[in-house]
């Protein structure tokens, strides 16, 4: 049953990437606001913080690295600086390179070349606390304009969220799981909850395929729905038919 | 040779053959495949593990760099330089159950839990900012909040036994909650590897994509 | 009046961290001993320790930091300390560098137990360190222990230890999950749902990730964080440093309850009404 499902999301997104048949998606705010994040910074003269998480790569890690691509971009055609401080366990270390090309490729298809610093891309600590210990000092020394959160954070942020809050800046942050979800809520100017950050990248890059290929998630959410509303049933009549196909 | 190695289609061939090494076990019992798949993950994670020597000197280009302008801050670099070298001598002489060992506990974890334990004070500082009544909505949180907070404190359930209603917002409101929380994440991460496999998503390979 | 409401709505938030600090110092400091009330969950973890035997093997991981150490250490010395009293074998295995020294911590805190009860290395127990780094080494031990584990913490080889009767997840009577969360998928990928039987001891944080497992039965049971480490105390007659933090744990919470309604009280009285003479 797990393989069929895979097999036909492989199908599904395929389809609507070629299709060209553009399906609504709701406006998602945190995912508007990296643009107003990154102007309001650019007019008040404030660097912009990004960062992508403390976790090595999972999939947390690539959304956020296709998110610091579009703020990369951004940064660097409105003229504003941006920092990427890089770190929090034993496998960051792989992933600051990855950011590292990432940001001097954008400034580098912007044509800003020049205004690439590598010293705004620091790789603080390979442990949790002693990165939240830098990047909360950066964010008081530097005071950004915005501080776009997003990847595998755990419990540090909470401590950056709080601290961007208190400096100021416009906060937008992704919880990685339901207890971040709910501090960061209150913490933070604007949240990406679940699958928001994931879909980022297809959002942001506003090419019509790409956003049809969100329409996929939609889909296996329909399914989701489905099963558990007929499981509910078909258990009330005493069949453990829906368990005994979704058990491993 | 590096344009070869660096080119786009090249890396999506590659990671698309490693995905099939560690996606087809699961499915079909190939015991070949199996231990290929498992060694495949064991050479990720020590390769992993020797970019730590990336970290290292990327720590050491920016220090000497930071020592070098002298801004303000500049000795804590030094510290931390001087740090990094002396727990290396640490632990490559053979001293990890002394001087690594009290670096360790001594100073590392106390700072780290002091760090974890400000947390509170955050949470503290968000809850009295946050929790304002603005709203139905709001009210609604509020109340749950109250009533959660009440229960998770020990002393409450000696005189008030809010357990039933605690246990009911637990295992109907936040079970659901997290249980979409957790099909939710998980269906955006399939249909995300979906697309990076099929070359939509070029960032995580580190290449820009082209406009 | 209204100066009253402003403060109680644009409050200094070092009011509120210096508030919390001495209200949590002192109550640690000179302890009121605050009676507590026991939860249906960690009477059902007290109920599945309980019903261990000299036979039975338990592969303990400690899923934590030393930051995190901190929030469940309670929880971890009160579960292994029965595990002691009932004489059940036991391997420590660690899925964190910074927790290589959280082992000694534990068992010299339970040391008089052990003592008790002629604890011996090798026989009815076994340290193994930092073995559990990643989900790969985890799956390794899960299908082929003694392909995957070689030595214990200390170089010696495990031969000869009791760890000769490990071949696979199903040598294992229980596992007992010690989590902020690190490597606790990989353990229920890899044990859990084999069909292992797991017990988990979380931060709060990660209860409301851990819940749905606990519904559908592949935990037995769940300590949450600091409080249900005390309360295990409470239940095993040991008193230690989690029901010595209870009484700030209940004045913390009350201290919150407070916040939030000081700072609705100046919402309302002054907050609104500003904005409403604004207009």
């Amino acid at each position: 049953m797990g393989l069929l499902l895979d097999i036909a999301v492989f199908v599904i997104v395929y389809y609507y990437l070629k299709s060209g048949k553009i399906p609504y998606v709701r406006r998602v705010a945190g995912l508007d606001a990296i643009e107003e994040a990154v102007g309001r910074s650019a007019e008040m003269g404030k660097p912009v913080m990004s960062t992508i998480g403390i976790d090595g790569f999972n999939y947390w890690t690539l959304a956020a690295l296709t998110i610091l691509d579009h703020v990369a971009r951004d940064c660097a055609k409105k003229g504003c600086r941006i920092l990427v401080p890089t770190g929090g366990s034993d496998s960051s270390y792989i992933v600051r390179p990855v950011a590292e090309e990432i940001v001097k490729n954008a400034y580098k298809l912007e044509g800003k070349e020049e205004d690439y610093r590598p010293e705004d891309l620091p790789f603080l600590s390979g442990q949790q606390y002693a990165y939240t210990g830098g990047v909360v000092g950066i964010i008081q020394r530097t005071k950004p304009g915005a501080c776009i959160m997003v990847g595998g954070h755990h419990s540090e942020a909470m401590n950056i969220a709080e601290t961007s809050n208190m400096a100021g800046a416009l906060t937008i942050t992704s919880g990685t799981y339901m207890g971040n979800v709910a501090v960061l809520a209150c913490a933070s100017d604007y949240i990406l909850i679940g699958e928001e950050t994931p879909a980022a990248g297809a959002y942001l890059s506003k090419d019509p395929a790409q956003r049809a290929s969100i329409r996929c998630q939609d889909i296996y959410k329909g399914i989701s729905i489905a099963l558990i509303i007929l499981g509910t049933i078909v258990l009330n009549f005493g069949s453990n038919f829906f368990i005994q196909l979704l058990s491993s | 040779m590096s344009q070869i190695l660096r080119s786009k289609e090249l890396n999506l061939i590659a990671m698309f053959l490693a995905f099939l090494a560690v996606f087809v076990p699961y499915f079909v019992n190939v015991p070949a495949l199996d231990v290929f798949s498992t060694k495949l993950i064991t050479i990720t994670a020590i390769t992993t593990a020797f970019t730590l020597l990336l970290a290292i000197y990327s720590q050491f280009r920016r220090g000497f760099d930071f020592v070098r302008r002298k801004p303000r801050g500049w000795i804590f670099k030094v510290y931390m330089m001087t740090a990094i070298l002396l727990m290396l001598l640490f632990a490559l002489g053979g001293l990890e159950t002394g001087p690594y060992h009290w670096v360790m506990y001594a100073i590392i974890t106390p700072l780290s839990s002091v760090n974890y334990g400000i947390l509170a004070f955050y949470l503290a500082s968000t809850c009295a900012r946050a929790f304002k009544a603005r709203n139905t909505k709001s009210i609604l949180l509020i109340l749950t909040s109250l009533i959660m907070l009440f229960y998770q404190a020990p002393f409450t359930g000696v005189y008030v036994n809010l357990g039933p209603l605690g246990i009911y917002l637990a295992d109907t409101f936040v079970m659901a909650a997290g249980r979409m929380f957790l099909i939710s994440v998980t269906v955006g991460a399939i249909v995300f590897g979906v697309r990076v496999l099929l070359g939509q998503e070029p960032s995580v390979l580190g290449i820009g994509r082209e406009e | 009046m209204m100066s009253v409401l402003k403060h109680f709505a644009e409050y200094d938030r070092r009011i509120v961290y210096l508030a919390l600090f001495l209200v949590v110092t002192i109550m640690l400091m000179t302890p009121i001993g605050l009676p507590i009330s026991v939860s249906p969950s960690t009477m059902q973890y007290y109920d599945v320790l309980e019903a261990l035997g000299p036979d039975d093997r338990i592969l303990a991981v400690l899923n934590t930091e030393f930051s995190g150490y901190m929030e469940i250490q309670s929880g971890i010395i009160a579960s292994i300390r029965v595990m002691v009293e009932k004489e059940a074998k036991i391997c420590i295995a660690v899925a964190h560098p910074e927790a290589t020294g959280i082992p000694e911590l534990v068992l010299s805190a339970i040391k008089s137990t052990m003592d008790e009860h002629q604890y011996t290395y090798g026989e009815d127990y076994v340290v193994l360190g930092y073995v559990f780094p990643n989900e790969a080494s985890v799956a390794s031990a899960a299908q082929d222990w003694h392909g995957a584990i070689h030595n214990d913490f200390y170089g010696n080889s495990i031969e000869g230890t009791f760890l000769d009767e490990i071949n696979d997840w199903s040598d294992w009577t229980l596992i007992s999950d010690y989590t902020t969360g690190i490597q606790t998928t990989a353990l229920i990928n890899h044990f859990g749902l084999r069909g292992a039987p797991m017990i988990v001891n979380g931060i709060g944080v990660e209860i409301s990730i851990l819940a749905p497992y606990l519904d559908t039965g592949i935990y037995k049971a769940l300590l949450q964080s600091m409080r249900g480490g005390a309360e295990l105390e409470y239940l095993t007659g040991h008193p230690g440093p989690g029901m010595t933090a209870m009484d700030a744990f209940t004045i913390g919470h009350y201290l919150m309850i407070l916040l939030i309604v000081i700072g609705n009280i100046g919402y309302f009285g002054y907050t609104r009404n500003a904005g409403r003479n604004v207009e």
